[in-house]
């Protein structure tokens, strides 16, 4: 209780901290317009007019992944520059815990991303927001940022000992985009991507979601993103205990 | 309930760089080599030395944040290597300048994250902030995001972070470092009042005034090891039999420096930048006058005020600092 | 003369290795090589899903595209990390024309750019299966050039208005989606409505990747030679603006003492 306590007084913090950011709030503003003409139009050039909620909402999609992979490779290069990093690893608790706040908070501000690419969709293009099962996809999106937030602390814990992780970030956005299929169906995928697509937590979140706004078995999908997100969990930890001691004996926690 | 709060035994650190990817170049850099210090508890302990003595290693090496190379610390007889967590919840960490908190949120919302962090009990929380905000004046601007605070409130506030989980030892990394005169007063009497309620406090400063008012022992720290440890009376005995040179003076050069060190009596001299002007202090043994050969070594340089004194606090520190460093040092060496 | 172009072509190349020394090899063929890459295919295989246009069109186009992201972030930066790293004050009050050693700092990138495009082209087209006209290749590369070039001036103009807006970051991200959405690399452009045609039709890339695309399909380069002058000009155009906004900006920088505020 007092654990479930500390993880959401923490990640509604640095939820806090995060959009208050100019720039965050310029990003989020303008970049899901930008990826939302983007889905609409590719879709519409694509004669698939039909489909042009599934693009709206895997744009929105593409934006929670780029929240979480930013925010959770940046966020412990934030804390560094900042000069908090030193501070949130002094204390008595294990550091998974004290990293899995502020990977939760870069997926919460990522759903804004959803919301700003829904909205501009709707506004700007018409695209109609008829939901197959709008209740479910209230309960999936939040259902897939949790476990995007998990996963993205063993991303961080990855990130912890490299001192420019974001170099290696931007590698990482459209490759996750492709596999999870979130605007691009699997099906035309080459065939060896299938299992590297089935291990990852963003593959069912966002088919969880997609199922949920066009139709189709929600829970099953939506479970399996969880199950596969608390194993990333729990290896990020073990990850992150391991490599808080590494950067205890390199001095890698400070800036200088 | 050990002994002593602070215990370190031949704690040594190195650091390990590479630099380049073409040709990768590694560097070793021994920070601290061989420390050994005991802190009584409740006591308030000054460690000195100048910029890259290995203070802030120190520091680390007993607040968990580094690893010792070799050594080992023990903080109210808990190992800081195996023991990490029983340590952490003992301990607090305050560093100078103004890094460290989260600029756009309040300075009540830092609070409130880190006593989550640190553990305090929920239901205690509120007061235990309240009462802190108070205790470094801060009480009435709490809902302020912290990106307008000045470096003295910035300052406050660490402190008051640091104080979240009443630890039984405070670390004060450089508290001082870039407030002003008066909020260094102030800070100096938040860390004696602290003192004086019996938590154990480590305090590293190069302010020479800071020490001498506030610590009970100081120990001066230079290349990564203890140069000499005592109360500030004992180490101004480190200036015994000296009296002190004071020249105002306007583009003193090196090599004339090195001239006065070499002068008959002369036992160290340092050149500090104050303003427009330099100062030159020159230490030489009580009994010979120095300071015509000092004004004929400064030939053609323009001077101002010249004084001669008792030697200080700060002389004797000199003295013990430059027993460790070469014999003739460059004239940015020794910084006000 | 020549002092000059050593000022530009040496200025530029020590600023680009302070910029990436704290990299490593593996950091920066991850975020600049192989990152386009994944992107060139994630656009393929959509625009295969969605039938909008064949693998030459998004290989093509992604491939100069591919320039874009170091070369904009280049020019931002040349800028814009001499005043995060304070020595912004010290390149300004350096008695040679600041607009030579701006414009300099671009070279770099725009090589770089270079590089990028060549390697996501030759890449692209092994793993999707693209065959070029070899006769067109030196054209083809000379196009490259020049949407690097273009693209690093295009990024220098944001990098000085860097000098009078703090966030300039936001400006280049935005910029580099909207490169993303209007230079026709993606979204054929006829799909597009008419105004952010336009728009693009002002930006870099664009005309660069419509005379990469009539190289590629073997039309020659006489067919190219209009949509690769096209690119020219507006490369030009965004060395000029940002050698007037620099100049402008200075000067107004100086008067309201701004220079180093972050």
């Amino acid at each position: 209780m007092k654990l479930l306590r500390m993880i959401g007084v923490g990640a509604l913090l640095h939820t806090k901290q995060l959009s208050r950011s100019p720039f965050e709030i310029a990003t989020a503003l303008i970049v899901p317009v930008v990826q939302a003409t983007l889905a609409v139009y590719l879709f519409r050039a694509g004669g698939e007019p039909g489909r042009l909620l599934e693009a709206a909402v895997g744009a929105g999609l593409m934006g929670v992944w780029s929240s979480v992979l930013f925010g959770s490779g940046g966020a412990i290069q934030n804390q560094r520059w900042q000069g908090t990093l030193e501070m949130i690893m002094l204390a008595p608790r294990p550091p998974a815990l004290m990293i899995l706040p502020i990977t939760l908070a870069t997926a919460v501000t990522g759903t804004y991303a959803m919301l700003a690419t829904l909205l501009w969709g709707r506004l700007l293009y018409g695209v109609p927001l008829d939901f197959a099962h709008p209740l479910l996809f209230l309960l999936a999106v939040p259902g897939c940022v949790l476990g995007l937030g998990m996963f993205g602390l063993l991303l961080a814990a990855t990130f912890v000992l490299m001192r420019n992780a974001n170099a290696l970030t931007n590698t990482l956005e459209y490759p996750i985009w492709l596999v999870s299929g979130m605007l691009v169906p699997l099906t035309v995928l080459p065939g060896w991507t299938g299992p590297i697509a089935a291990a990852l937590p963003t593959t069912w979140g966002a088919r969880a979601v997609h199922e949920a706004a066009s139709g189709g078995p929600v829970w099953p999908s939506l479970g399996i993103c969880l199950a596969i997100s608390l194993g990333c969990l729990i290896t990020g930890a073990l990850m992150m205990t391991y490599v808080e001691r590494r950067a205890r004996a390199a001095a890698t926690l400070a800036l200088a | 309930m050990s002994e002593y709060a602070i215990e370190a035994a031949g704690l040594r650190r190195t650091y390990r760089s590479r630099t380049g990817w073409l040709r990768p170049q590694r560097r070793e850099v021994e920070a601290v080599r061989g420390v050994d210090l005991t802190v009584g508890n409740g006591e308030l302990f000054g460690l000195l030395g100048p910029n890259g003595a290995g203070k802030t290693t120190t520091i680390k090496l007993l607040n968990t944040l580094l690893i010792p190379t070799a050594g080992t610390a023990r903080i109210c007889g808990h190992d800081v290597v195996t023991e990490t967590r029983e340590v952490r919840r003992r301990i607090g960490y305050v560093f100078g300048g103004d890094r460290g908190l989260y600029e756009r949120l309040s300075a009540r919302d830092n609070l409130r994250y880190f006593a989550e962090l640190y553990g305090v009990p929920g239901r205690e929380q509120k007061r235990r902030i309240a009462e802190l905000l108070e205790l470094v004046r801060l009480d009435g601007r709490e809902n302020e995001r912290v990106e307008g605070y000045s470096r003295g409130m910035r300052q406050r506030l660490h402190i008051a972070r640091g104080l979240l989980h009443r630890p039984k030892v405070l670390f004060l990394d450089e508290p001082s470092i870039g407030v002003d005169p008066v909020a260094a007063r102030e800070l100096r009497q938040t860390v004696a009042d602290l003192a004086a309620t019996g938590t154990t406090v480590l305090l590293t400063t190069h302010y020479m005034a800071e020490a001498d008012e506030l610590c009970d022992r100081i120990a001066v720290i230079a290349s990564g090891t203890i140069q000499a440890l005592g109360t500030p009376a004992e180490l101004r005995r480190h200036a015994d039999g000296r009296q002190v040179l004071e020249v105002e003076a306007y583009g003193v050069t090196d090599a004339q420096l090195a001239t006065i060190h070499t002068l008959p009596g002369v036992r160290e001299a340092s050149v500090t930048v104050a303003g427009a002007a330099q100062v030159l202090t020159v230490q030489s043994d009580a009994g010979v006058d120095v300071q015509a050969d000092v004004l004929r070594a400064l030939d053609g340089v323009r001077l101002g005020r010249v004084s001669a004194r008792q030697p200080t606090l700060e002389d004797a520190y000199v003295a013990i600092v430059n027993r460790v460093a070469a014999p003739s040092r460059p004239l940015e060496a020794v910084t006000a | 003369m020549t002092a000059l172009f050593r000022l530009i072509g040496t200025g530029g190349v020590i600023a680009y290795r302070a910029l990436f020394n704290w990299t490593t090899p593996a950091m920066f063929i991850g975020s600049l090589l192989v990152g386009p890459i994944f992107q060139l295919l994630f656009f393929a295989y959509l625009g295969r899903q969605l039938g909008v246009a064949d693998d030459r069109f998004y290989i093509v186009g992604n491939a100069v595209l591919a320039a874009s992201l170091s070369c904009v972030f280049g020019g931002t930066m040349a800028v814009a990390n001499e005043r995060r790293f304070g020595t912004l004050g010290h390149v300004l009050l350096s008695p040679r024309s600041r607009t030579a050693v701006f414009l300099g700092r671009v070279l770099p990138y725009a090589g770089n750019g270079l590089l990028i495009a060549v390697s996501t082209l030759t890449v692209g087209s092994l793993l999707l299966g693209l065959r070029m006209p070899p006769d067109a290749l030196p054209a083809l590369l000379a196009t490259l050039a020049v949407a690097s070039l273009s693209c690093g001036f295009f990024g220098l103009t944001l990098g000085a208005l860097g000098l009078r807006f703090r966030d300039v970051w936001v400006v280049s991200n935005v910029s580099v989606a909207l490169l993303l959405l209007l230079t026709g690399v993606n979204v054929p452009a006829a799909g597009l409505p008419g105004w952010m045609r336009a728009v693009g039709q002002a930006l870099p890339i664009t005309h660069a990747a419509a005379a990469a695309r009539q190289l590629v399909a073997g039309k020659g380069f006489a067919a190219a030679a209009p949509a690769l002058a096209a690119e020219v000009a507006v490369g030009f155009g965004y060395a000029l603006l940002a050698a007037t906004l620099l100049k402008l900006f200075e000067a107004e920088s100086r008067r309201r003492a701004s220079l180093d505020t972050m």
